[in-house]
Formats: structure tokens, sequence, C-alpha cells
């Protein structure tokens, strides 16, 4: 009996703690609708096990340095707008040109309009060549043109030098063509990115492939270069954290055209189906060669693949593929077919993803230097206030950043039906 | 007697050995430094943003926005691209300690500066990478240049470059936007790819990265960089100091430690440029500069009456104001002259006096 009287306190204890141990672990969770990134709670690095030290990007980095106070010159006889793009010599040159040609078709409509203050806009291309960080100097070259701000680039290695040097220049960057989930994971305040990244996209393909179509066993086979590799980083780490470790990732070099040994090991690993993640050209003829060695498995796709190129190259092997999409050509808005009617008239060509989203952020910079003046600082804080611009009306549709300037807003899964690719909103999104 | 001599020998070496090894008892008197001077276009700097400033004996070099100045028995001069630089934006500057060269990292490509006249080296004539220098440090004969296309290495004595990048060093990407050298090894902080250390006896690398390999988090604060995107290392004393836009790391050769602003006097996570002089290493933050000597803060800041000193030591904080601070809060570069120390700011040069 005294043994028991001695215990009873020692078990109430146990038991209480039993009960609230796991309402106070939930109280010092993050709240689904907070994470980061839009990031499902059971998709949170190390989330099921450990609570981070430091959560970084819940709150937007300020710019304290100096700037503001700059007058704004005089004697400008136009107000010139900086373009970084793979534009010649570069495998994403036509994704480039669509970017030119859809900043282009923003500004000529926003000079029809009187420009600003009369003046005006001047567009001042640059071409994207990507060898030994060229993209620093371009950037450079830029700041000695007196541009305001500037639009680019696509491709996530180049995207992250220019970064670097407009931090040095202060000079705002507008991302609007690289997924590259790190691009704004670098702390910069001097960039936004109005498309989503490739984190969103990864997190649509997991639960469309894992959740909605069931499957368990993902092969990947993906480009050499820092897009297929960060790309499927959060596509693995997504699948991984609930519960689908890949059963293969495997690698080609962009410009490879044989995929046979690749393919093989893809076999050989028994998927239920094969994720690909590269440019368009690669990622058509690998499914045109696993057709071939008889490989049906379901295939989906990064972003790329949704692309004239893609359809061009896998033909009738291109039905069913589903790829994501960071905007709905198909959309319902009013100023959406608008701009692909004048898109067409003027360039004579059906706009892209990388039109869209470069019209949107030429429409948002120059919106910006309206607002804000000749002065680069405010044009930042403009862009960066999370106010001014949350819920943008583009054309693709309505840009929400998060607190690193990422746009968290939708993805879409392209899946090509009759040659064409259909659009339908990621079923994640509403969870 | 044998026992009195053995006392006594490990009466000096005991306590000698507990303050080289333990943090907290080392170097416990920290350099404050006041009467802030502050040098604009007013004074004869060639533009009020300042990226850099390194010390060169009697001589001060600064780098601005707008070319390299020159401050030499209290009058500025100014070197531009019709002197021979090769881009007006000056990101880095270092003097050879065996020539006396000064070598300046411009948004352009690298200069030497030696004799009176200017030299170029571009990506197009040179072993350069990239043509936009951010760190450039001499180390002996070999002289460093941190680019986003890859870290440049040139032996003056043999005429050589090496370009070393993710195809031949252990980086995911070229970025590298700060280098410096100590115990005979080059340190390279690599955007995305933590620290790179380079050795110079045999030509081998190593990295440190951040364990937890996430970009949002840290996990734990020290079990090494506490962000792979790292922005610049400083060595001295045996100890290497990290800087990110995410905190400081501290590692001495065993272990790693993060310091944030949440957790230490750091005022800001955010640090642009770092400098460790002895002991205590020296944090150019957007909100401030702040010093630390592993056991005590003392941050500088600008103030509307003038100047601040905050103080920290083990979650106590207090502060002094004064009637003179540095020029601005966004503070870039740092660099002392004996009892001297200048800052580079967003707006303008501060020049300080110790006080202690």
């Amino acid at each position: 009996m005294r043994k028991l009287k001695l215990f009873k306190p020692t078990l109430l204890l146990i038991l209480a703690g039993i009960l609230i141990f796991p309402m106070l672990a939930d109280l010092a969770a993050q709240d689904k609708d907070d994470n980061y990134g839009k990031t499902p709670t059971e998709m949170l690095p190390y989330g099921n096990y450990q609570d981070a030290y430091i959560y970084h990007f819940h709150e937007p980095q300020l710019f304290t340095g100096a700037g503001r106070e700059k007058l704004p010159p005089t004697d400008l006889t136009e107000v010139r707008i900086g373009l970084l793009a793979p534009l010649e010599g570069n495998v994403l040159a036509p994704q480039g040109n669509h970017m030119l040609h859809g900043a282009t078709l923003a500004m000529e409509e926003a000079n029809a309009r009187g420009g600003y203050m009369g003046l005006p806009f001047v567009i001042m291309p640059h071409n994207d060549v990507g060898l030994w960080g060229a993209a620093a100097n371009e950037v450079v070259k830029m700041n000695d043109e007196k541009v305001w701000a500037f639009i680019g680039t696509i491709d996530d290695v180049n995207s992250h030098v220019a970064l670097r040097v407009a931090l040095k220049l202060e000079l705002p960057m507008i991302n609007t063509s690289d997924p590259d989930p790190t691009f704004t994971e670098t702390g910069i305040p001097w960039m936004i990115r109005c498309m989503s990244d490739d984190r969103q996209s990864s997190y649509a393909l997991v639960d469309y492939i894992h959740i909605e179509q069931g499957y368990n066993r993902v092969a990947v086979l993906r480009a050499n270069n820092r897009y297929g590799r960060v790309g499927v980083m959060e596509f693995r780490d997504a699948a991984l954290r609930v519960g689908h470790p890949l059963v293969l990732e495997i690698r080609y070099n962009d410009g490879d055209t044989d995929f046979k040994a690749q393919l093989e090991r893809v076999r050989n690993s028994n998927p239920d189906v094969v994720l690909l993640w590269g440019n368009a050209l690669e990622m058509g003829l690998i499914l045109n060669q696993m057709r071939e060695m008889g490989m049906e498995y379901p295939v989906f796709a990064s972003d790329r693949a949704v692309s004239p190129v893609f359809l061009e190259t896998a033909g009738e092997n291109a039905n069913g593929i589903v790829a994501t999409c960071q905007y709905n050509p198909d959309a319902d808005i009013p100023e959406l077919k608008a701009f692909q009617k004048n898109y067409k008239d003027r360039f004579g060509m059906e706009p892209d993803v990388f039109a869209a989203h470069a019209y949107d952020g030429m429409n948002l910079t120059m919106d910006a230097i309206h607002r804000a003046g000749l002065n680069r600082a405010l044009i930042r804080d403009l862009l960066t206030d999370l106010k001014t611009y949350q819920g943008y009306q583009g054309i693709t549709g309505e840009i929400i950043f998060d607190a690193s300037w990422n746009d968290i807003g939708l993805v879409w899964m392209a899946e090509v039906q009759d040659g064409t690719f259909s659009f339908s909103q990621s079923s994640w999104e509403w969870k | 007697m044998k026992k009195t001599l053995l006392l006594l020998s490990l009466w000096i070496i005991l306590p000698a050995f507990l303050l080289a090894s333990d943090p907290d008892k080392k170097s416990d008197i920290m350099p404050e430094y006041g009467n802030w001077k502050t040098f604009t276009t007013k004074n004869g700097l060639p533009a009020n943003k300042v990226y850099c400033v390194r010390v060169d004996g009697d001589r001060v070099w600064v780098g601005t926005s707008h070319g390299l100045a020159l401050y030499e028995n209290g009058d500025w001069r100014t070197y531009t691209v019709e002197d021979g630089l090769a881009h007006p934006g000056v990101l880095s500057i270092d003097v050879s300690e065996l020539t006396g060269d000064v070598w300046i990292g411009t948004l352009g490509g690298l200069n030497r500066y030696s004799g009176g006249q200017f030299e170029t080296f571009t990506q197009f004539n040179s072993g350069l990478a990239n043509d936009v220098i951010y760190s450039v440090i001499c180390d002996g004969k070999d002289v460093w240049a941190a680019t986003g296309g890859g870290a440049g290495h040139y032996d003056t004595y043999r005429n050589e470059w090496a370009i070393y990048m993710e195809r031949n060093a252990p980086m995911h990407e070229p970025w590298t936007y700060g280098v410096c050298a100590g115990d005979n090894k080059v340190f390279i902080a690599a955007w995305g790819g933590g620290v790179i250390e380079y050795q110079n006896e045999t030509g081998q690398f190593r990295d440190y990265i951040d364990p937890d390999g996430e970009m949002e988090i840290d996990l734990f604060p020290d079990d090494g960089v506490v962000h792979d995107i790292t922005t610049g290392v400083s060595h001295a004393n045996g100890i290497l100091w990290v800087a990110t836009y995410f905190g400081l790391s501290r590692y001495d050769g065993t272990q790693w430690k993060g310091y944030f602003d949440h957790d230490s006097g750091l005022t800001s996570n955010f640090i642009n440029f770092l400098k460790a002089d002895g002991d205590v290493v020296w944090l150019c933050t957007d909100e401030g500069l702040s010093s630390f000597n592993s056991k005590r803060w003392i941050t500088y800041k600008k103030t509307d009456q003038g100047g601040s000193r905050i103080y920290y030591n083990k979650g106590d904080t207090s502060s002094k104001t004064a009637s003179t601070g540095i020029a601005h809060n966004f503070v870039i570069g740092v660099d002392f002259q004996d009892d001297d120390i200048w800052v580079a700011t967003s707006y303008g040069l501060s020049h300080g006096t110790r006080i202690n």
C-alpha cells in the first residue's frame, strides 16, 4: 500500500507527460499554412524527427543600405530595363527568345500608353551564353548602360551568378523563368521571382504520382546539370518524406542521343513509373527509345517538356505524358487571350510559358518604376514589400510571393492528349 | 628542488595550456574604437558607396563604386579607368607583403598596381575565370581571386594561372565569393558549397558544408558551417571564421560553432564581409559592425545622436552612446592600421581610433 502511494505521483507524472508532450510538440511545430514554400508538414526536412534550430525565409530580408536618397537624373531620354536571356548559341535560345518577345510586347504596350512620364521604355537585351560566369559580366554591362532593373535568366547557374552581381550593384532583378528553388533561398533582397519553382512542381508531381495515382516505385532519368540535379533533389526529398524513396536516379548529358545504357538500368530497377527531368529534346528522345525498347511505363516529366520541341520529337509517344507547367495557357483570363493574340500578331508564333512570365515580369517592373520613380532602391522596396504586388493578377494568373519573394502560386499539370497539352490544376493545391 | 621546479613548470604551463584551449578564457580584452570621422565625396572620396578598404602601412586604399581612392598624408587621390583601372567599381584590394604591389579586384577585371603602373588581367588575357572579382588576396608569391566562374590562382613567380571550379575541386558550382589564407592553406567561400580548403603543400582540396543539406533550415547550429551560402572567410590564430547571410561560423580545426543574431551579440545574420584580426573577428553586417573575441561581443552602430557601442556577454546586453559613430549601418568592409580602424559602408568611409 505504501509502495502504491509512492508510485502514484510518479505514475501520474508519467501519464501527464505522455498526454501533454505530444500537445507541446504540436504547439512547437509550425502551422501548416506557415511552412516555408507551402511545404506540407509531412514533407518538412527532418520534420518527423527533429525541430530545426532555425527556420529561414519566414521573414523577408530587408535592405538597409543607402541609395533611397538619390535623386532621379534629369537628362534622360529613355528609361532602360535590361534583359538577360539565352538568345543565341545556347540550347535554351528558343525559350530565351520567347522571353525577349514577351518582355518586348509588354514594353511596347506601355510605350503606346505614354511610357514613363513621356519617356519611352527601352529594353537592353544581353545574351546569356552561360560560359565562365559570363552572366556576371553581362549584368555589369547593364549597370554601365544605366538600366533601372533587369529581367532574367533561365539557366539556374547563370541566374545565381547574375544575382550576386545584382546585390553588389544594387540592381533589382526580376526572375521570370528559372525554377531553381535555391535562387530565392540566397537571402538577397534585390530579387523577386514571378514564376513557381521546382519545389512547387515537385510537390505537385509527388502528390500526383504517389497519392493521386497510387504509384510506389519511381525511377528518375535526369539531365546531368544543375536544372536536373536541383529539380530532382526537391522531388526526391518530398517523395522520400511521404514514404516513397526513388528506386533509381540516373543521369545523362545534354546533347546525348543514345540513352539505351541508362534505360537498361531503369528497366532493371523495376519501376512503376519513370520521371524525366531535363530539356525538351532529350526528354523526347528518351521517350522514343523507351518505347522502342518495349518499356511501356507511365512517364512523367519536368516543366521543360511543355514545349513544341518535345511534342515534335516524341510524336505519338508523347500522348499520355504528364508534366508540370507554371501557367495555364487555356485559362479564362481576358488579358491572357489578348496577349496570345497580340503575341502571335507581333511575332508570328504562339507564346510559351517563358514569354507569358516575361510579359508579367516586365509589366511588374514598369509598374514599380511608375510608382517608385527612377531610384533603384525605391523600385526594389516596392517590388519586395509583399503588399504592392501581393496577389498581382498577371496573364499567368495570381502571383503570390512568400517571404523569400518566391512565387508560390499555382502549378498546373499538363497532360499530352492527341498531340497537344491539356492543362489542369494540380490537386495538391487545395488540400 | 626537482619537485619544486616541476611544480613551478606546471604552474606556468597548465594555465597557459588551459587558456590556449578554452576560447572562453582567451582574449578577454576587446579592443574598442571611437572618435569616428566620416569621409564622403565632400572630403575627396570618388563615391559614397565604399566597397572595401585596405591598409598599406601609412596609406589607405579604398574601393568605391566610382574608382579607387588612396589616402596618404591627409590627402585623397583617385584612380579611374583613365589611369588604367580595369573598371570603376572596386570590390576588393590586397597588398603583397613580398613586393608591395597592390592587387585590385574590380567589376571588370583584376589590376596589379606596381611602380605607379596598372596592369590589367581579364578572362581574355589571363587565367581568370571571370572579370567580376569579388575578393583578391596575396599569399606569399601567390595571388588568389574569387569570381563567379571559379577561383583563380596566379603564381607570380612562374606567371602561371590555375582555375578551380566544380570540375577540379569539390564544389557543386564554380561560384566563389571570398578567399583567405592561413596555416599554409587557402580557404574559399563557395556560394552554395560552403567552404573549400586548399592545401598549399599537397594541392589537395576538402570541403566543409552544412551537414543538414537543407537551405531553409539549420538543423543544429554547431554541426558545421551554418549555411552553404557562404559570403566570406577569414583565418587568424588557428581559427577559421565563415560569413553567411544566415549567421556566423567559427571553426577551430576540430569543432564548429554557429552564432546568430538571436543567440549571441551578432547584430545581424546578414554578413557582407568579415575580417579576423588576431583573436577578434569583425563582422560587417547590414545592421552595423560587430566584433567578437570568442567570448564577448561589441557592436558599433550609427544612431541619430552619433553612434553607439552595444556590449554582449553571455546574454547580458548593455550599451554606451557617443557623439560620433560609423558612417552607415550597412557595413561592407573593415581594416586596421595600428590602433586605428577603417570601415567601408554603404554611405561613406569611417575612421576610428582605439579608446581602451
